[in-house]
């Protein structure tokens, strides 16, 4: 009999007790411990961003503004670059030692171990000779994207630009409800892009997916595809304003052409202007410093929109006229003696009514207008009365829509400045004003502010004889959609519309056979009314506002050129050929000769001399 | 014929269905651990599965001859398979090294592992050198004769250099327990594992603290960097734990020889003392030595691993590396699994656990078939080791049960060793999982175990020694 026999057990113990150990933990691992399978889910899954393309924008005929260009982004991993020759890396990628150096320190601070932007938006063309190089160094990769472009090139100030998001606007962006930006999103900064941010860029998409040990796509789980931006329909005409954009070349100032029967801004110029293929990509901060530093005339500026120094001028005289029929203090034929004691004027005939004074441009008429409209005789003390008088005026201007910031889709909008009693009681303090003090108000001077829009805009109200809508850049929202409700509402002035009638015929003769002979287009019924805005030491400006056709008027147009004398020199030739452009496509002899004149002219110089 | 027949009527049913479940297991795993989405054929020759496939009718052909042949001269060949064995580890050493490794013969695409057959023909030779009838375990010189058998092979295998296999040499002390000697040396044994682990885990429960407080410093300074943070040893005057566990080790002695002097009669002290008195000094010995080792014998890489074992440090990219991604896959399992084929991470696939279709093929079976399939083949392996151990003590012959209980033992070790591995229980040491992992020398020498175990059982009524 084998003494050992019963050993067997012991064994067979063993192996059940290393059995029972074994489940005891897979259980607990498989079964109780939930972390395992978290922890998996870490390892494996994994999701791609996909980026949404940018809409695009289009003209009023759909005829495309901006496109989206392929270009490609470097980026670094700044761990792997390992050991290089620097001066020869920075070679491939043709940018400076220096440069290089600021661009690895930027990388290395955002995470060494995680790739980021080196270099962005490089073109296709140079994108080919640097990658055979580039392959060879470790630590960056190129990945697409795309990027703004312009096929005609005009327009900058209207359509703005975008750029990589700046740290500031994460950050703010973050703190929203929902925040939509990544690190290496692009923003829309000014024009456009900005106001309609939401629709142009889209939705972001997302690619779920199984990776494999070294981080690629194994298996696709779930892809919620990125939807497009929108396509933004502008209202600009491309045409029209190609042809702006030329004439007011070689000039300060700008050019603002409104549909009046819908508010829709047909061109938007504002000179000097700058090319918006130069604020794309790599050679933004070169373009962008050139033109905000080193340039003195400030062509980053959107002068059509904002100007401190623009005053209105002689144009204002409609705006009085038309208050103060309303008013009552006058009628169409009221006539007041052109006294040059009162204030300036040149040589006429004393204006026996309404038409004739505005044909003239009579300032001592106006003044007298201006006084009937701000001592009203409602009190004894001038101080009151003149306060009394103020506000009733200041309250029938703004619904010109001066002195108020239209709500629209125009980035930068001002409000201008049409005084009130607040704002002369802190220039001058309380009672201590009255009509003597402010009466350059009554020719368009003085503490007047307006906007080139205002004024395309007071030309639209005098087409429609008493009501705008808010002038707006996008008529179109996305290839089946609508513009924005408010801009389909009509806002009208506090002025009867019959008392349009004499202005409007006024504005007619100003221009057959007042200061505006310049403006006159073959078989087409012109209204306009120039404008001399004055400068002390310098040229004035040259300022003109019109719409044509009279009976139905198709555009209505203001147009500011800086330094450029009296508004019959060179801002109603200007708008008269952009008339013509627009009613008839080509131009007539006379037309052309005008047009000629233009195109030549160089009014950068404050003092020119203009022979005529 | 009539004996042939007679053969295969008498061959042990239940062992050779579980082999068959546990090969056709183990093919499944193979071919869902490296699954080729262009070759979904298992003949696939080049692939894993397929050269699996090849080699289990390999097995199966050479099983068949075993079946076929004569009980004796299996037994009686013992010797020359030893020596054959011995002499391709010691050829295979000349041989050009794979992955560092002077372990395989390379034959085209295939390539043999010897040390793999080294565990059956050394289980062979034990079986026949022990059962001679003039042999007896208790002689010192027998004793010293089995420790040669097994250390030659060993030691040969050790100059590969292939520690995982070498450890499984340790399994013959089973079959050695089994045959008589004394179970204090199992004892002894049992209790030196606890004391080094022990020692081990102290050791490695202090570096961490030490280095915690060192990196705590660091960033105190605000001159920690991770990557350029480089594991310090503990002090040279530190104090550690073990020298209060040999203090607390003496002190123990102390009391045992106190409580024999006292309590044990003095006729039986004599053979008391020297038990007591050797094993306190044994004791402190290996606590004082593991102390030592632990900061000067081992390596950096093996001091992680001591902790990542003993749950003091986490480190899921450096070393901890291999045991994290086999946990998640595991545990991510769950109860049912994830289904043939749909497995994440342990696949030629995704990869995220190495060594999937080898070492780590246990993840990719507990990943598909979640904790109900782990549950089947624990329970199954746990079945198939006892039916052997049943079938060894069932042998008249004792060259029959020696071997029987070499191959249990044998199976028990790698079974041990590589789902502890797997599952966090125990340091990763490279050792296969018997007719799951790939590999052509394994599943030919494990299934040869157990064809000639068959055969020897299925003859047992002829045997008279």
């Amino acid at each position: 009999m084998d003494p050992y026999q019963s050993r067997r057990w012991v064994i067979i113990l063993i192996i059940l007790f290393i059995g029972v150990i074994f489940l005891s933990r897979l259980f607990y691992i498989q079964v109780i411990d939930s972390k395992w399978i978290d922890r998996a889910q870490s390892i494996t899954h994994s999701r791609k961003i996909i980026k949404p393309s940018r809409g695009l924008i289009y003209d009023r005929n759909g005829e495309l503004l901006v496109i989206a260009k392929q270009v490609y982004d470097i980026w670094t991993t700044p761990k792997d670059i390992g050991e290089v020759d620097t001066l020869e890396l920075c070679e491939v990628l043709g940018i400076t030692k220096a440069d290089f150096d600021k661009r690895l320190k930027k990388a290395r601070n955002y995470a060494p171990y995680k790739a980021s932007v080196f270099i962005e938006g490089i073109s296709q063309e140079d994108y080919g000779s640097i990658i055979t190089k580039l392959k060879h160094y470790k630590g960056f990769e190129t990945k697409k994207n795309t990027q703004r472009g312009y096929p005609h090139d005009i327009a900058a100030h209207i359509l703005g630009y975008i750029r990589k998001i700046s740290a500031e606007q994460y950050a703010k962006d973050k703190l929203k409800e929902e925040p939509y930006y990544l690190m290496d999103d692009y923003i829309g900064i000014t024009g456009l892009e900005r106001t309609y941010e939401k629709e142009l860029r889209g939705k972001r998409g997302a690619l779920e997916y199984l990776r494999d040990r070294l981080g690629n796509e194994a298996t696709e789980l779930s892809t919620n595809y990125a939807q497009e931006g929108k396509k933004i329909y502008s209202s600009i005409d491309l045409n029209l304003q190609e042809y702006g954009e030329r004439l007011m070349n070689n000039k300060i100032g700008c050019i603002v052409a409104i549909e009046p029967a819908t508010g829709e801004i047909l061109s938007m110029v504002s000179a000097p202007t700058y090319s918006p293929t130069g604020l794309v990509g790599r050679d933004f901060a070169k373009t962008w410093s050139a033109l905000s530093k080193n340039d003195s005339l400030k062509p980053l500026l959107n002068r059509s929109v904002y100007n401190s120094n623009y005053r209105p001028g002689s144009i204002f005289k409609l705006v009085q006229a038309l208050i103060a029929m309303e008013e009552g203090v006058i009628s169409e034929s009221t006539g007041f003696p052109c006294n040059k004691s009162l204030i300036g004027c040149h040589n006429h005939e004393s204006p026996s009514n309404i038409r004739t004074a505005i044909k003239h441009s009579c300032n001592p008429y106006f003044f007298q207008v201006y006084k009937k409209l701000i001592l009203r005789g409602e009190s004894n003390s001038i101080f009151i009365d003149s306060r009394i008088g103020l506000t009733k005026w200041k309250e029938a201007v703004a619904s010109f829509g001066l002195g108020v910031k239209f709500n629209s889709d125009i980035p930068g909008v001002k409000k201008g400045n049409i005084p009130d009693t607040t704002f002369y009681d802190k220039w001058y303090g309380k009672n201590r004003w009255a009509f003597s003090t402010i009466y350059s108000n009554s020719i368009g001077e003085g503490e007047i502010g307006v906007s080139p829009l205002q004024m395309a805009n007071l030309a639209a109200i005098l087409a429609n004889k008493g009501y705008y809508y808010t002038p707006h850049l996008v008529k179109k929202i996305g290839e089946d959609g609508d513009k924005k409700l408010s801009f389909k509402e009509r806002h009208y002035t506090m002025v009867d519309s019959s008392y349009y009638t004499p202005v409007r015929e006024a504005m007619e003769q100003v221009v057959l056979s007042g200061t505006a002979r310049q403006a006159q287009v073959d078989s087409v019924a012109v209204c306009g009314k120039t404008g001399t805005v004055e400068n002390k030491s310098f040229n004035d400006h040259s300022v003109f506002i019109a719409f044509a056709p009279k009976d139905d008027p198709k555009i209505a147009i203001a147009v500011y050129v800086e330094y450029g004398t009296w508004g019959g020199t060179w801002a109603a030739p200007i708008a008269s050929v952009m008339i013509e452009k627009y009613l008839k496509g080509v131009l007539s002899e006379k037309g052309k000769r005008k047009e000629k004149r233009i195109l030549e002219a160089i009014i950068l110089d404050k003092n020119s001399d203009f022979k005529h | 014929m009539a004996r042939e027949q007679n053969i295969l009527k008498k061959i042990d049913l239940p062992l050779l269905l579980m082999y068959f479940a546990l090969a056709f297991m183990g093919l499944l795993t193979i071919y869902s651990s490296s699954y080729d989405e262009n070759y979904p054929a298992i003949y696939t020759w080049t692939k894993p599965y397929g050269k699996q496939l090849f080699w289990l009718f390999v097995s199966a052909a050479i099983g068949g001859i075993i079946l076929l042949m004569d009980s004796s001269l299996i037994k009686k060949s013992s010797y020359f398979v030893y020596g054959f064995v011995l002499l391709m580890l010691m050829v295979v050493l000349v041989m050009p090294p794979i992955n560092g490794a002077r372990s395989w013969f390379k034959l085209g695409s295939f390539s043999l592992q010897p040390s793999e057959f080294s565990k059956f023909a050394t289980a062979m030779a034990i079986a026949f050198y022990m059962s001679r009838i003039n042999v007896k375990l208790q002689d010192i010189r027998t004793k010293a004769t089995l420790i040669m058998i097994i250390a030659i092979p060993g030691g040969l295998i050790l100059l590969q250099p292939d520690a995982g296999t070498l450890l499984v040499f340790f399994s013959f002390i089973f079959v050695m327990y089994r045959e008589g000697i004394s179970g204090n040396i199992l004892l002894i044994a049992l209790l030196g594992l606890v004391i080094s682990v022990l020692g081990v885990y102290v050791s490695s429960f202090e570096t961490a603290e030490v280095n915690e407080a060192n990196i705590n410093e660091l960033i105190a300074q605000g001159s920690y960097s991770a990557s350029r943070y480089k594991e310090i040893a503990r002090g040279a005057g530190f104090y550690s734990n073990n020298y209060t566990l040999a203090i607390g080790l003496f002190i123990v002695g102390g009391i045992s020889t106190l409580l024999v002097r006292f309590f044990v009669l003095p006729r039986y002290r004599k053979s008391y003392y020297p038990a007591v008195i050797i094993s306190t000094v044994g004791a402190i010995l290996i606590v004082i030595a593991i102390n030592w080792s632990y900061d000067h014998v081992f390596k950096t890489r093996h001091r992680s691993r001591f902790q990542i074992m003993f749950g003091v440090k986490e480190d899921r990219r450096g070393d901890g590396y291999n045991i994290y991604q086999a946990l998640s896959a595991i545990g991510s399992g769950e109860v049912t699994g994830k289904g043939f084929l749909k497995g994440t991470l342990s696949n030629e696939k995704y990869k995220h656990v190495p060594e999937q279709s080898t070492d780590f093929i246990f993840c990719s079976w507990s990943e598909e078939w979640g904790f109900i399939g782990n549950t089947v083949l624990i329970l199954l392996y746990v079945s198939f080791l006892i039916r052997i151990v049943m079938i060894a003590e069932r042998q008249r012959s004792k060259y029959n049960r020696i071997f029987g209980y070499s191959v249990a033992s044998i199976l028990f070790f790698h079974f041990l060793i590589n789902i502890a591995m797997v599952i966090g229980l125990a340091p990763v040491i490279g050792i296969p999982l018997p007719f799951f992992s790939k590999g052509g020398s394994s599943i030919l020498s494990f299934s040869v175990m157990i064809f000639i175990l068959l055969r020897l059982d299925a003859g047992r009524s002829e045997e008279l020694y």
